[in-house]
């Protein structure tokens, strides 16, 4: 096997299986003293020279070479304190430039309140001149922008973002929490309960009609005390909202909710001084329950962002590249942001490194794990002229990689930003885009109709209560955010459980799928290798090389000896080449065991490849939990099949092994979408899980197409979900999430629908007093957050439900 | 009726405590993460990482 000079062993152990030759060499050039300290902060660190102490410092000093900057090293005088995760200079935000010579990047927002927040941010910066696209996503609080660069920047970006009142941060960074918005909630609530108090008060004083005058007005002015923070502070979201929104000319949902505070104080601060009764406890109630509303929200959010953290965050942003030293002769190796990265250059990787690029090995042999691309979880080997990807992790080995493909060209960055934006469009709220300034503006004259009608009917102060009554609860952004809370819900549960979807709509297809179509290889039977054909001679002598090692065909063979009974025998002097195969002295005679194509090894004498040659055969066999699963899927009213190339008698012993209820054999891959569309010609909605290697147009084809572990990455494209571990369980989890998150949508919608129809006409008509608004209106966007909260609670409790 | 001279500002005077007790909460950031300390606290190896709150020099 290829040594691997040159790469810096920046951990100790790295290098365990690495020709002891060559890593001398890299010993000699680049090992300094045992102990060392990090180039970037100075904190002591164990290892060679150049190790840095933790990720944040490494980032920061390739951040410093990327910019040119390497000076700062030489000039300065005393250790930076390590980076802290807090947001740079907008400028030095990294940004990927596509082929059509736009700049793009992920922003993580911070202050996105509801819906119409997200509204009026995409709405600002499509209209900013330059920018091609913006989308923002609620239930992640995420942008991703699109912008001609010749026209504008990020930090001008950054800049109108924040102009708006809400916060934009890079991502990949720890974002604060909104602690403002707790405050402020907090103390509107305890102001509230003080008011509400005081006014428990004057309602008893006024109900026996004795009260003193003199204790009255006390009470009346602490009320207005209290609620004077309440109403100029706690609710500074709902006036910094408006104003923004009236400033951009867009009419936000905050403006009838910041008009309904500013009347209710006004009209409480008349009233006090005029020695009556005001609206004081209904203002604090309703800026308490908005705030508490919110902050469950944002809760929510966060929980969220979890899914889409995990995919976002598995590419490393550095990468060790190899260059070649002054001298031409030696190499050596140097730290560089990943931006910095170009097809054909080469990193360097060790054990328990990501890869940070996709390419092919040109040195080297290692264990990775794909599973992230590939869903196969166990490790595969990889050596010489091997494909790797963006994000696979090196298990072991060391591996010197030619780049392909960097950045957002990576299959995992296009596949994350397919699923991201698939998501986001999605979540985008696409019915408040449309209704958002209809409704406001239907709203305010709706109140100004209330408030002239009742000052003509009856007095101002009437005119005025219901007004108020009618602005505040005309906010629909429980129906607006109805679809997508439960929706990201959903596929959050069904992410919890390995089935990894890419959109809200694959999710609710799920849902209402009526058939299942399951391919057979890799998806109905298991990725593991088990012996399918071999004789007892042969079996015997590859146990006993295979003995020691955990490689899976090598757990497949001694498995299959243990089963036969097969005794092991004592191999002298294995010698295991990774990548190529394994050889060793069995009653002294060496044999070599190595692969020999598709599903089969090779035995022979050392040396002999002409002779006599004993292969064994492996294959897969049905998964242990597929019956378990099709039994659930059956029990969802699902019809299941099995779609097949296989043979049919094949195909009819798997089925009926399975418990599938009809098997389909000799169905060529072709063949695969002709049946989905057969069935859908009979009106049944189709859910196709594959392996993905020639499932590409039957995936496409179904209404919902599931890719299964160790599919390729074009099928993976094209699928709606990919399943993360090798099962067909997270299926069944996923038709369980897609019928809770269903539900959950239906009851949100009708329970929205109903408040607002009923609490605005009961408003106008006077029915509503202040106070029942100011619970009804928060009531029903805390509903429909509760309602998509349950999601996961009730696929738990099914889960563990036994009939 | 007259206690209620002395009790309001008693009863207010608490609130007031109890509120500026929460304020300095927040600010402490005891809510920022409801969902990771009650889990961090079971794991043995913590500590590879800097403390998200050692601000005090």
């Amino acid at each position: 096997m290829a040594a691997i000079p040159l790469s810096v062993p920046t951990r100790p152990n790295r290098d365990s299986r690495a020709d002891p030759a060559g890593t001398r060499d890299g010993a000699e050039a680049c090992l300094g003293p045992a102990a060392s300290a990090c180039p970037h902060c100075g904190t002591p660190v164990e290892g060679p020279v150049d190790s840095y102490c933790c990720h944040g410092c490494e980032t920061a000093a390739a951040i410093i070479r990327g910019a040119g900057l390497e000076r700062y090293y030489t000039e300065r005088e005393s250790y930076p304190p390590r980076p802290e995760p807090v947001s740079g200079g907008w400028a030095q935000v990294p940004t990927e430039t596509g082929p059509d010579g736009l700049a793009g990047v992920r922003l993580a927002i911070d202050g996105l309140r509801c819906a119409s927040c997200v509204w009026v941010t995409e709405k600002v910066l499509e209209r900013t001149p330059g920018v091609e696209s913006a989308v923002v996503s609620y239930a992640t609080g995420r942008a991703t922008l699109r912008w001609d660069p010749a026209r504008t920047d990020l930090p001008a970006l950054a800049r109108r973002i924040a102009a708006l009142g809400y916060r934009p941060r890079p991502l990949g960074e720890a974002g604060a929490p909104d602690r403002g918005l707790l405050l402020r909630a907090g103390v509107a609530t305890m102001a509230t309960l003080a008011i509400m108090g005081l006014y428990e008060g004057l309602y008893a004083g006024w109900w026996y009609g004795d009260m003193d005058p003199r204790f009255a007005a006390l009470f009346r002015w602490l009320s207005l005390l209290l609620a004077t923070p309440v109403a100029l502070w706690c609710a500074e979201p709902f006036f910094a909202g408006a104003w923004n929104g009236l400033r951009h000319r867009v009419l936000h949902m905050d403006l009838p909710i910041a008009a309904g505070i500013a009347l209710l104080y006004l009209h409480g601060a008349v009233t006090t001084v005029m020695g009556q009764d005001g609206y004081l406890d209904s203002l604090a109630m309703l800026v308490a329950l908005l705030l508490a509303g919110r902050v469950l929200e944002a809760r929510g959010r966060r929980h969220a962002t979890e899914a889409a953290t995990a995919l976002a965050g598995s590419v490393p942003r550095v990468a060790r590249r190899v260059v070649a030293a002054t001298d031409g002769e030696n190499e050596r190796v140097e730290s560089v942001p990943v931006s910095e990265l170009r097809v054909g250059d080469r990193i360097d990787a060790g054990a328990g490194d990501e890869l940070a690029a996709d390419g092919v090995v040109v040195q080297g042999t290692g264990q990775v794990r794909m599973a992230l691309v590939t869903g196969e979880a166990s490790p595969i080997l990889v050596g010489p002229g091997d494909r790797v990807v963006a994000g696979a992790l090196l298990v072991d080995g060391a591996l010197t990689i030619s780049v392909e493909a960097v950045g957002d060209q990576t299959v995992v960055h296009r596949m994350a930003s397919e699923l991201v934006a698939s998501q986001d469009r999605a979540l985008a709220p696409s019915s408040t885009d449309r209704i958002a300034p209809w409704f406001t503006a239907a709203t305010l004259a709706l109140a100004l109709l209330t408030c002239l009608g009742w000052w003509l009917a009856r007095d101002l102060g009437t005119a005025i209560s219901r007004t108020v009554a009618v602005l505040v609860v005309a906010c629909p952004c429980a129906l607006a955010l109805a679809q997508p809370l439960a929706a990201a819900a959903g596929l959050g549960a069904a992410a919890r459980r390995g089935l990894l979807l890419r959109s809200a709509d694959a999710l609710l297809a799920l849902g209402r799928a009526t058939v299942a179509g399951l391919d057979k290889t890799g998806t109905v039977t298991g990725g593991a290798f088990v012996v399918t054909e071999a004789d007892d001679a042969a079996l015997r002598i590859a146990a006993g090389l295979e003995r020691y090692s955990t490689h899976p065909i090598a757990r497949a063979i001694t498995a299959e000896a243990a089963l036969r009974g097969i005794p092991l025998p004592q191999a002298l002097g294995v010698v295991e080449t990774a990548g190529t195969g394994i050889s060793g002295v069995v009653n002294g005679v060496r044999w070599e065991l190595r692969s020999g194509g598709a599903n089969t090894v090779e035995l022979s004498r050392a040396g002999d490849h002409d002779g006599q040659v004993a292969r064994i055969h492996l294959g897969d066999r049905i998964r242990p939990d597929t019956a378990a699963a099709v039994r659930d899927l059956e029990r969802f009213g699902l019809s299941t099949a099995l779609v097949t190339g296989d043979h049919e008698q094949v195909g009819l012993r798997i089925a009926h092994e399975a418990g599938i209820g009809s098997g389909a054999g000799r169905v060529r891959p072709e063949e695969k979408s002709a049946w989905i569309r057969a069935r859908q010609a009979q009106g049944d909605r189709v859910l196709f899980a594959g392996d993905g290697l020639n499932d590409g147009p039957a995936l496409a084809a179904a209404d919902v197409g599931i890719a299964m572990s160790s599919g390729a990455a074009s099928s993976l494209l094209v699928a709606d979900g990919i399943v993360s571990t090798g099962s067909l369980r997270p299926i069944v989890a996923g038709v369980r999430s897609a019928r809770a998150a269903e539900r959950a949508i239906r009851r949100s919608q009708i329970q929205s629908i109903a408040y607002n129809v009923v609490s605005v006409a009961a408003a106008a008509a006077g029915l509503v007093n202040p106070l029942v608004a100011a619970i009804l209106m928060p009531l029903s966007s805390i509903s429909v957050v509760w309602n998509a909260a349950g999601v996961e609670r009730v696929v738990r409790r099914e889960e563990t439900w036994k009939p | 009726m007259e206690a209620v001279i002395f009790l309001l500002p008693i009863v207010l005077g608490l609130g007031v405590v109890f509120a500026w007790l929460f304020i300095l909460a927040v600010r402490d950031g005891q809510f920022d993460d409801l969902d990771d300390p009650p889990a961090r606290m079971l794991q043995d190896d913590w500590g590879d990482e800097p403390r998200p709150a050692n601000r005090e020099k």
